[in-house]
Parts: C-alpha cells; sequence; structure tokens
C-alpha cells in the first residue's frame, strides 16, 4: 500500500463513524469508562504507595520525656536510649525545637504561643530511628521502660494497612479493568464488523479491481484505532480534572496527606492511558478482521 | 495472452460437478472474444478462474505468460489491475454519484487525486456521460448503468475486459451501443471477452467464438456465430 492513499483510508475512517454514529458513542464510552476506572484505581495504589513510603521513611518512635525532668537528665538517657537493641539513631528533639517546627509546617499565620497562652505545652522528647520496621515494637516496649519516658507513640500497623489497602485496590482494579476492557474490545469490534457488513458491496468490488487487503483493511483498522484513542482522550481528560481538583483541595484542607503531585508520574499515567485505549481499538478491529478477506 | 492448458475445475460436495473438463484455449492479445453457452455451460466458472477468485482442479492457465496458479496470494490484487470487469447487474454502488462510482475503483487501486481528476471525466466522456457525473445511478437507464458499469471497467486501463452477460437486462437497440462501446475499447488493443447467450448479437458481430456446453468446449471458430 502506498503511503501517499493513507488519506483515502483516513477519509473513510470517519465517514464510517460518522455514519454508525450510536455504536461509535457506545464504544467510545466503553473504553472510556475502562480506562477511567483504570486511572483511578492507578492513582488511589499509587499515592497509597506515596503514603505507604512517606510513613514508613518517618518509622520512628518518638519518645516524650516526662516535664518534671529537668534537660540535663534528659539529655543524659542518650545513653541508655541508645544501649536499647535494634536502634539506629538518635535524636533529641527539645521542646523549643518541637514548638517551632510545628510553627513552621502550619505557616507564618498561625500564632502558636499565643493561642496556647505563651507557654510551651510540648515536653522534651527523643525521636528514635529503629534498624528495620518489625523490631519497633519491640524498641518502643524497651522506651517505655525507662522511668523518665512518660509517653511512647509510634506508627505501627498503619503503614501494614496501607500496604494491604494497595494490594487489595490493585487487584480488585485489575479485575474491573480486565472486565470492562474486554467489554471494549467486544463492542469495537462488533461496530467494525457492522461496518464491515455494511460496506460489502464495496468492499467486493474493490477486491475485484485489485484493491490489496492492506488498502481494504486500513480504513476499519484506523476506525478501530480511533475510537480506542478518543475514549482514551475522554478518560485522561476526565481523569486530570478530577484529580487536580482533589491535589488543590487536599492541599488547601488536609495538608498533612501526603498526596502524590510528581507531574512526571502522572504524565506517565495518562500516556499509559491512551496507549492502552489506542491497543484496546486496534486489537478490536483486528479481531474483527481476522477471518474477513481469508481467501479471495 | 490468455493460455488454457488441460484445465478442469470439479467441485467436490454432496453432488459432484465437474463444471469445466479439459479446456485448452488461446486468446491473443486484442483480440474479441464471445464465450457462449447455455446456463451451466461453464461460462461462469471460467471469468472465475481468469480472476484468479479460484483455482483449477487440474491443469495450467498462463495470463502474459505468468502462471495463476503458482501466484503467490500478495499478488493476485496487483493481478487483478490487469482485469476490467462488466456484470449483469452492473454492480454500482447505489449512495454514490456516478464521479465517485468511478473514482472509488481508482482509490482502490490508490491512483492520486490528480490521476483521478484526469481519468474519470475522459471515461465518463468515452461512454457518453460527461454530464452524468453527478447523478446517482437509480437515476439513470439500466443502458447508462451499464456504461457507468464499463467506464468503471475501463478507467484503469486493463488489458483485458471480461464482460458477463452484459446486455441480459437490456432490450435490443440498448444491447448494441453497449456492444459498441465494447467494440470501440477493444479497437484500442484491449482484449475483450464476453459471456453471452445472446444469440442474434454474437451472430451479427461475426467475431471469434468460443462455446462451452456442459463443461466442454465444443467449438472454438474465428467469425463464428452462436
Amino acid at each position: 500500500m502506498r503511503l501517499s492513499s493513507v488519506h483515502y483510508n483516513i477519509r473513510d475512517a470517519f465517514h464510517s463513524m460518522k455514519r454508525n454514529k450510536i455504536m461509535t458513542v457506545a464504544s467510545i464510552a466503553t473504553v472510556a469508562i475502562s480506562l477511567l476506572i483504570l486511572g483511578c484505581a492507578w492513582l488511589l495504589v499509587l499515592n497509597s504507595q506515596h503514603l505507604a513510603g512517606t510513613m514508613e521513611s518517618e518509622l520512628e518512635i518518638n519518645a516524650y520525656i516526662n516535664k518534671n525532668v529537668t534537660r540535663e537528665d534528659a539529655l543524659n538517657l542518650r545513653r541508655e536510649i541508645e544501649a536499647v537493641q535494634g536502634v539506629e539513631e538518635v535524636a533529641f528533639v527539645s521542646k523549643e525545637e518541637g514548638l517551632s517546627s510545628i510553627q513552621e509546617k502550619l505557616g507564618e499565620d498561625a500564632d502558636i504561643v499565643g493561642t496556647v497562652g505563651n507557654a510551651n505545652p510540648l515536653p522534651d522528647m527523643y525521636r528514635v530511628k529503629a534498624k528495620a520496621a518489625d523490631q519497633v515494637p519491640q524498641i518502643a516496649e524497651s522506651l517505655d521502660g525507662i522511668i523518665e519516658v512518660e509517653k511512647v507513640r509510634y506508627g505501627q500497623g498503619m503503614v501494614e494497612k496501607l500496604l494491604a489497602l494497595t494490594r487489595w485496590l490493585r487487584t480488585v482494579g485489575i479485575i474491573i479493568v480486565v472486565a470492562i476492557g474486554l467489554a471494549a474490545v467486544f463492542l469495537i469490534s462488533t461496530t467494525i464488523r457492522i461496518t464491515v457488513y455494511s460496506r460489502r458491496r464495496e468492499i467486493g468490488i474493490m477486491k475485484l479491481v485489485g484493491a490489496t487487503n492492506w488498502y481494504i483493511q486500513g480504513p476499519f483498522f484506523l476506525e478501530g484505532v480511533m475510537t480506542g484513542f478518543l475514549g482514551a482522550s475522554l478518560a485522561v481528560i476526565v481523569l486530570h480534572i478530577c484529580y487536580s481538583g482533589i491535589v488543590n483541595n487536599v492541599m488547601l484542607t488536609l495538608n498533612f496527606l501526603p498526596v502524590l503531585k510528581d507531574t512526571n508520574i502522572i504524565y506517565t499515567v495518562y500516556k499509559s492511558l491512551l496507549v492502552m485505549g489506542t491497543t484496546l481499538g486496534a486489537l478490536g478491529s483486528t479481531i474483527s478482521l481476522k477471518r474477513f478477506l481469508k481467501g479471495s | 495472452m490468455i493460455q488454457l492448458f488441460n484445465v478442469f475445475k470439479i467441485y467436490e460436495g454432496e453432488v459432484r460437478v465437474e463444471a469445466l473438463k479439459d479446456i485448452n484455449m488461446h486468446i491473443k492479445k486484442g483480440e474479441f472474444v464471445f464465450l457462449v453457452g447455455p446456463s451451466g455451460a461453464g461460462k461462469s466458472t471460467l471469468t472465475r478462474l481468469l480472476n484468479r477468485e479460484e483455482i483449477p482442479t487440474q491443469g495450467q492457465i498462463l495470463v502474459n505468460g505468468k502462471s495463476l496458479i503458482r501466484m503467490r496470494e500478495r499478488e493476485i490484487p496487483y493481478y487483478r489491475r490487469n482485469i476490467g470487469f462488466v456484470f449483469q447487474d452492473f454492480r454500482l454502488l447505489m449512495d454514490r454519484t456516478i464521479y465517485e462510482n468511478i473514482s472509488f475503483v481508482m482509490e482502490a487501486v490508490e491512483m492520486s487525486g490528480s490521476e483521478v481528476k484526469e481519468r474519470v471525466p475522459a471515461v465518463l466522456e468515452m461512454v457518453g456521460l460527461q454530464d452524468k457525473g453527478d447523478a446517482y445511478p437509480h437515476q439513470l437507464s439500466g443502458g447508462q448503468q451499464q456504461r457507468v458499469c464499463i467506464a468503471r471497467a475501463v478507467v484503469n486501463d486493463p488489458i483485458i475486459i471480461i464482460a458477463d452477460e452484459p446486455t441480459g437486462n437490456l432490450d435490443p437497440e440498448t444491447s448494441w451501443e453497449i456492444m459498441n462501446i465494447l467494440l470501440a475499447i477493444n479497437k484500442r488493443g484491449t482484449t475483450v471477452i464476453i459471456a453471452t447467450h445472446d444469440r442474434e448479437m454474437v451472430n451479427r458481430m461475426k467475431k471469434r467464438v468460443i462455446a462451452l456446453d456442459n463443461g466442454l468446449l465444443i467449438r472454438d471458430e474465428e467469425r463464428g456465430e452462436y
């Protein structure tokens, strides 16, 4: 097939999409819905992985020192804490440092010190990092045993729950996407089969006068590819609008939640969705063209 | 140009049909040939073999020295561009104009837009339908539709025209017009093969006649009769 006659194929593909408007719209919508679900699940998984990663890197134990203990005694605790098995790093955070770090997180508008009545409500504390996540509970217990330590806090359990959620999301997402993806392929191939059927006279004449199979199949293949691509584009547009809306809202109201804002990763998701939609379309049309034209 | 050697075509099925039996013939370039015989004599089978829609059960067919039996699948479209077909039922696309019906087959063999713009009016003028380009097939008479079909068959400049009962649906006067157009095409050097059972026409034309009956070639005469 000559490259210069591709425009005949493109024109014919558009004609046929216009002629079978309802089927075309249904196919595009199915592709869009399946990819939208895939995109949502994917972004959710990425976000919970991101969240899990953030929490894991902060997998540390805060040991709050009793307020009655003097600064000197508190500082002397360091050696005892370092001696606990599994401890990798120990950092002392004075109550003044704690307050200013909260101040920093919340921004300058919030006058913490003023709100709490010019008295620092925070205790001194040690920030202890464990060598491995599974040692955290034992370390916490040991730290709790130290008399000067009033309270021990750590985020154990959350990470596991989050990772389990991620796995679950991924499985459910894949099952749903495969099911709807199959429906999309089926719908596209049916649409194309209808087109082939409605054009059987033309195809007969084309074969008779010596059109190559490539030329004859071209418009049908393009129709599938365009249907898939349009569906994917629709999904990406909706996903983008929703996701940036959510991200902006989360940043305004729940700014402690670490949402995924890395545009590179998000654009990779979008690009993959477009590729998948186009592939679905190509697959759908290939299936319906497979037996057609065999033998002439 | 067209050579058949001991060609058999047998359809195996519930009923075994021997459509062609031991056919030998040679048609030279630029000949005008009538293929005659009653329905079921094997005329249609022969045209299907020549168009490489089917291959013979036995025997050899050469067109322009090239074997149709050994031809590869992907060569078939290019081979078919050598042949223009004219049908009894015209086979026009009813939802397209006359112009589009003809440009359609040029596009199908991937001619450029400028070639299409140049050739279509030329062939329409050749069959006398230069002002019918924008009409639809149903607005034309049977004879006019057949002329469109002929224009479509010659537009890609084939070396052979095969017409299957081209006058089967037409009155005698119109048939004669159609035959004259085919004669004119033949005069330009194109080989023309016409399958027909229009006895009067064949007798009047005094051209080569190949007669088939029950799958056998029973007669092959220069300036023959039905």
